[in-house]
């Protein structure tokens, strides 16, 4: 971990607790995930108690506080979804990856969450992996998406 | 990039926008939100861009990257201006012929072109495609016509003016009146009048005020503020700076989920824009107002779209919620006045300035003014975002924008309001949609989500959903909150685990209510609501769930091994004889089919198969054809001379009656032999069958069939008595006095009469007593001119059977084929034998001439939906024909004759039953098939048999003091493995006699039936999903093929 990446992102906002949820936003965007000595530097830094931070790392799910992978696979579970059929697309998912939603596999190849809409529930089921949305999944055809990443 | 300084410059810059750009210039707009993007738009933006500077258009034609226009199932979408033409589902090899046809030729692409699903019309302009037409796109119409990414195109579209209006001609004060005369209520889902907000937050006296954005859209299946914040994001800045203007507001903050990444890259952008350009920042436009906006991103909590959670995310807290009072427009961010809004909300405020609030408050309703952005989405044709005045229909927004449900299933419920919503079923799809009509059906308009729901939803599996939702996006703070919703959910889950108890929907009440008063926000006190609107609506399917144990959807995986034995009534064991089947083991297969089925002959060659409906192959690629597999098992023992060895029970005194000798009657009796009692059949007619003889014609059911059938059932122990009508040759209460129990099991074979002029004249016949006639050996030739009238099963049997009698025949329906409620092998085998089929035709009146009848009919035309989901069929004007026929059938559906029923309770045309435990009002008198349900299949009259049996022999052995009779079947070995490999092969189909032979015998039977090798492999194609739910619990069976 570089802790020129972290001042970096620091120095962008206000050196105020209003700043820390971007911060760490931008931190866990940056390095997948938050570690430890990044907390405590951003603990100084915007004078936040890290017993405070513990708080909020734990209260959002955009943040983790184990390394992801290096491809995050994320399963729409919201309603539209899952009245389409999202909980099949899932179960194939954890059956090619391994998985179940939260873990990472060993090779810090895939992480899988599930997520509760991304606002494309014309497309549902939805599968967005590293960003790209992949909509209109059959089971089967979320086997062949996952097939195309290294 | 100009700083605009006065609002004269806007409007010099404004011209020179829209001059430079010309009405006639070219223009190809491509949809890049979110929703399009994921479809590929990014690879249709590009040609696009080559081709024009291939063909050197540069200067002379516009590709714009666009917002969101709402018609997502149809994207990536196109518009070329200035004809406005609509280019749907554009890939990257379109855009060449695009550019070369539309823009250079001028001509149109007609196979990009919308079609109608109904008339199959194609629709070039945008605004005239239906799914357009019929909204009213006051704010989403702008997206298509704007790259988010250019405030020039905002300017142009008339952007900004309602801010110079509010700047340099209105105080604050009179701002905020304009915006209270509007009536807008807040678009989140709360639904509070938005100026009486806003001058409590001016009222405030504090030289700090924030005015904040929420967009932080939660609810999952709602993505309105995506579009129009992702798309349009200086209609948000523009009505966020109004809003700072009249509130005293200086600094603003847009709080945007994180999941949202193209809204943040966008609105981040805009503020920057707008600050280059002076719509933000000091001495906004000359007028002296400051005012600057920041973007905060969430961080993947739910909980902070609550605007007091809110305000503690933007802190830099966790985002709990606080008690209000305080409310924010008193004590707000840090601690300062602050006005939150939602994104719509916003957007709406320069639409009220530029129209007037009284042109905003002439549309909607009483209550709810304006248009309101809605996404439709789930089971529904059309998914989209639509916008409509407020005061729709529920059944206007799914069926006219949205086309129905897909996939021919039937509509069961909508879910709006998001978590905090409400299901809302079939029957109040005329609701009006505003803030205070839905809540009157136990749902909420909420932020504008839509979920539609059909028969393959299950509805306590959406209660558990939400709540799986809710307890894990609650804070936790308050307790009514945090553990409510937690029990509720152990509760829910339980039950769909099989493991409820008859006092779990009390508990879940009691809970409901605790939950809903007593937590400090809205996520708490409405999360009670899913479960209270499910059990208030489908509480039948809390109850199959609690009491028998089963998920008639087909959605709780723990109730059920394979899909196809939930499908079917009586619970067959289909992956267990498709296997037998397929090692040869017919003997063995037909022993375990007749487990559950005392009549599979029959079933394999008349039902309609729920089973193949939900076969999982299917998505592979066809489903297996299961019913003629069970066909072929059976006629394969027969041959074999096998018959199933049968084990009775002890025998039992009690005196039992069956009153009809139909499937459940027959059914009925059967079981009751089985137990060890011997039931008495009363048959009016001469033998027993009920509609499988005096229905179901020969040569779809061979007699011969038909009898062994039966006779093995009787041969059990049942007496049966033949031409013995109930309520003639002996009352019903004489039966009740010589008789411990009885079963009813009538069935429905009176048809429902036409109610036209001349249906009494002779030679109009009802579909079900001529078919009875025709088995009787009475009926008069139909002649060689024969109509009939109706869509379902009887329909085709008359049709079929006069065919075979030498008749031409026509059928005669008022909808279109695709509505026919007959099975689509029946009306393609009938069309094979050259029946004619006239649609769209009902019947006006009958008169009679020397050479026949003469039936009047009226030409339909299709018109809005109706509650069976299907369009109405409306006579058009004048378009009257006549045609002569010799006989005419009426078989528009069939009644019971219930004359008998004495004092039994009787719910219309229908007997009334507890459905848990098939009795009827009177003690010992039973009731079940076509005669409780109306019309439905012959295993529906077998499931309905064997579970009053199973119900007499309960009610029975209470009053003697003894145990009920316990089944005891013989465990039938099956190979428990999967298949080795899944190789794409389509579905056996069964041959058939053709159509100019069959048609020459009555008795020939149309289906041939499988040979050996055919069926072996079709059972091969069985997927074995109850080897795989099996495997998944039991992580040691062995399960390699």
């Amino acid at each position: 971990m570089d802790n020129g990446t972290i001042d970096k992102i620091l120095d962008k906002y206000p050196r105020d607790p209003s700043s820390l949820i971007q911060v760490l936003l931008e931190i866990q965007s940056e390095l997948r995930w938050l570690p430890k000595r990044a907390l405590e530097k951003v603990s100084k830094t915007l004078n936040v108690p890290l017993s405070r931070i513990q708080h909020i790392t734990t209260f959002y799910k955009a943040f983790s506080l184990v390394p992801k992978g290096r491809h995050q696979i994320h399963v729409c579970t919201g309603t539209a979804c899952h009245v389409r059929g999202a909980g099949r697309i899932l179960e194939v998912v954890e059956d090619v990856t391994g998985l179940k939603p939260g873990l990472t596999d060993q090779d810090f190849k895939f992480s899988l969450e599930t997520v509760n809409c991304v606002g494309c529930c014309a497309l549902g089921p939805v599968m967005i992996v590293d960003g790209e949305h992949h909509g209109k999944l059959a089971p089967a055809k979320s086997k062949d998406v996952l097939k195309n990443y290294e | 990039m100009p700083r605009i300084n006065s609002p004269a410059e806007l409007e010099e810059f404004r011209q020179d926008i829209i001059s430079k750009r010309g009405p006639n210039k070219p223009c190809i707009a491509v949809c890049t939100g979110t929703g399009c993007l994921a479809l590929g738009a990014a690879k249709v933006v590009s040609p696009f861009k080559e081709e024009i500077k291939k063909q050197g258009l540069e200067t002379k034609v516009d590709v714009r990257e666009t917002g969101c226009p709402g018609f997502c199932e149809r994207g990536p979408l196109t518009v070329i201006y200035p004809e406005e033409i609509c280019y749907l589902q554009v890939q990257p090899g379109d855009a060449k012929e695009i550019v070369s046809q539309t823009i250079v030729a001028k001509k149109v692409i007609d196979r990009l072109l919308y079609v109608d699903p109904t008339t199959g019309a194609k629709t070039v302009h945008e605004s005239e495609i239906p799914f357009y037409r019929k909204q009213k796109r006051l704010l989403i119409g702008n997206n298509i016509k704007v790259d988010p990414k250019s405030i020039d195109d905002y300017l142009a579209v008339g952007g900004y003016a309602a801010l110079v209006k509010a700047l340099f001609h209105q105080t604050p004060e009179q701002v905020i009146e304009m915006v209270k005369q509007s009536k807008l209520r807040g678009r989140g889902g709360a639904g509070f009048p938005t100026g009486l907000k806003w001058e409590f937050a001016r009222k405030s006296q504090n030289e700090t005020k924030y005015v904040i954005v929420n967009a932080d859209e939660g609810d999952p299946g709602a993505f309105m503020d995506r579009a129009v914040l992702e798309g349009n994001p200086f209609s948000v800045l523009e009505g966020l700076t109004i809003g700072a203007y009249a509130m005293g507001a200086h600094e603003g903050y847009v709080y945007v989920r994180q999941e949202y990444p193209l809204a943040v890259e966008n609105v981040t952008r805009a503020i920057k824009k707008a600050e280059e350009h002076g719509f933000l920042g000091k001495n906004i436009l000359g007028s002296g107002f400051d005012f600057t906006a920041k973007v905060h991103r969430g961080a993947g909590a739910f909980v902070c779209g609550e605007e007091t959670a809110l305000l503690a995310s933007l802190e830099g807290k966790p985002g709990e919620p606080r008690a209000r009072p305080p409310y924010p427009a008193v004590q707000g961010l840090n601690g300062k006045p602050s006005n939150i809004n939602n994104v719509e909300t916003w957007a709406t405020i320069p639409l009220i300035l530029n129209k007037g609030p009284e042109q905003f408050a002439s549309i909607g309703t009483e209550g709810s003014k304006g248009t309101k952005i809605f996404s439709l989405v789930g089971k529904v044709n059309n998914t989209g975002l639509v916008e409509v005045p407020m005061g729709i229909t529920l059944r206007d927004i799914i069926y006219e924008l949205g086309g129905g449900v897909p996939g021919g299933k039937k509509f069961k419920a909508v879910q709006t309001g998001g978590p905090s919503g409400g299901c809302i079923p079939a029957q109040y799809l005329d609701t009006e949609v505003d803030f205070d009509e839905l809540p009157k059906v136990g749902a909420i308009m909420g932020s504008g989500g839509m979920i539609v729901m059909d028969e393959d939803t299950c509805m306590v599996d959406v209660a558990k959903y939400f709540l799986t939702f809710l307890s894990t996006e609650s804070c936790g703070k308050c307790s009514p909150c945090r553990e409510g919703i937690r029990q509720m959910l152990k509760i829910l889950t339980r039950i769909s685990e099989g493991k409820g108890k008859e006092s779990d929907i009390g508990l879940l009440m009691e809970l409901a209510e605790s939950t809903r008063d007593a937590s400090l926000c809205a996520l708490g006190g409405t999360a009670p609501n899913s479960v209270l609107s499910t059990l208030k609506y489908f509480r039948h399917e809390y109850e199959d769930h609690i009491l028998h144990k089963r998920c008639p959807a087909g959605v709780c995986v723990e109730l059920y091994k394979a899909k196809c034995i939930n499908a079917c009534p009586i619970g067959q064991d289909v992956p267990g004889y498709l296997s037998l089947v397929a090692e040869g083991r017919y003997e063995e297969a037909v022993s375990l089919i007749y487990q559950t089925n005392p009549l599979p002959g029959v079933c394999g060659r008349v039902c309609t198969h729920p089973c193949t409906d939900v076969c999982l192959r299917a998505e592979t690629d066809e489903p297996v054809n299961i019913t003629k597999i069970k066909r072929f098992a059976v006629d394969m023992a027969k041959r074999r001379g096998y018959t199933v060895k049968l084990k009775k029970g002890e025998p039992k005194e009690e005196k039992i009656a069956v009153i009809g000798g139909g499937p459940g009657g027959l059914a009925a009796a059967y079981s009751l032999a089985l137990m060890g009692y011997r039931p008495t059949i009363f048959e009016e007619l001469p033998e027993l069958g009920g509609m499988l003889r005096y229905g179901i014609p020969a040569y779809r059911l061979p007699r011969d069939v038909l009898d062994q059938e039966i006779d093995f059932l009787m041969r059990v122990g049942v007496e049966v008595k033949t031409n013995t009508r109930v309520g003639r040759d002996i009352t019903l209460e004489q039966l009740q006095k010589d008789y411990d129990a009885m079963f009813v099991a009538v069935g429905a074979h009176k048809s429902l009469p036409m109610r036209i002029a001349g249906e009494d004249l002779p030679g109009v016949k009802g579909g079900a007593e001529y078919l009875r006639e025709v088995e009787l050996g009475t009926a008069a030739n139909p002649g060689k001119r024969v109509a009939v009238i109706g869509g379902g099963d009887v329909a085709m049997d008359i049709s079929r059977s006069c065919r075979r009698m030498g008749a031409e025949v026509t059928i005669l329906y008022r909808r279109e084929r695709k509505d026919m409620p007959a099975s689509k092998e029946e009306i393609s085998d009938a069309l094979a034998e050259g029946i004619q089929l006239k649609e769209l035709v009902a019947p006006k009146s009958i008169r009679k001439t020397d050479t026949g009848l003469v039936l009047e009919m009226e030409l339909c035309e299709l018109k809005d939906f109706d509650r069976s989901g299907r369009r109405r069929p409306v006579p058009i004007a004048g378009a009257v024909v006549t045609q002569e026929y010799d006989t005419i059938f009426s078989a528009i559906g069939q009644g019971s004759d219930l004359m008998f029923a004495g004092s039994i309770e009787t719910k219309g045309d229908t007997i009334a039953v507890d459905r848990h435990r098939m009795v009827t009002n009177l003690p010992g008198v039973f009731a079940g098939g076509d005669a409780v349900i109306g019309p439905a299949r012959v295993v529906d009259a077998l499931s309905h048999g064997k579970k009053a049996a199973v119900e007499i022999d309960r009610y029975l052995a209470k009053k003697a003091g003894r145990e009920p009779h316990a089944e005891s079947l013989e465990k039938i070995q099956v190979t428990m493995t999967l298949p080795k490999e899944v190789i794409e092969t389509p579905k056996a189909e069964i041959p058939k006699l053709n159509p100019a032979e069959r048609i020459k015998d009555f008795a020939a039977e149309v289906e041939l039936g499988f040979d050996e090798e055919t069926a072996k492999k079709e059972c091969g194609r069985c997927l074995r999903c109850d080897v795989s739910w099996l495997a998944a619990r039991d992580k040691s069976m062995p399960v390699a093929g």
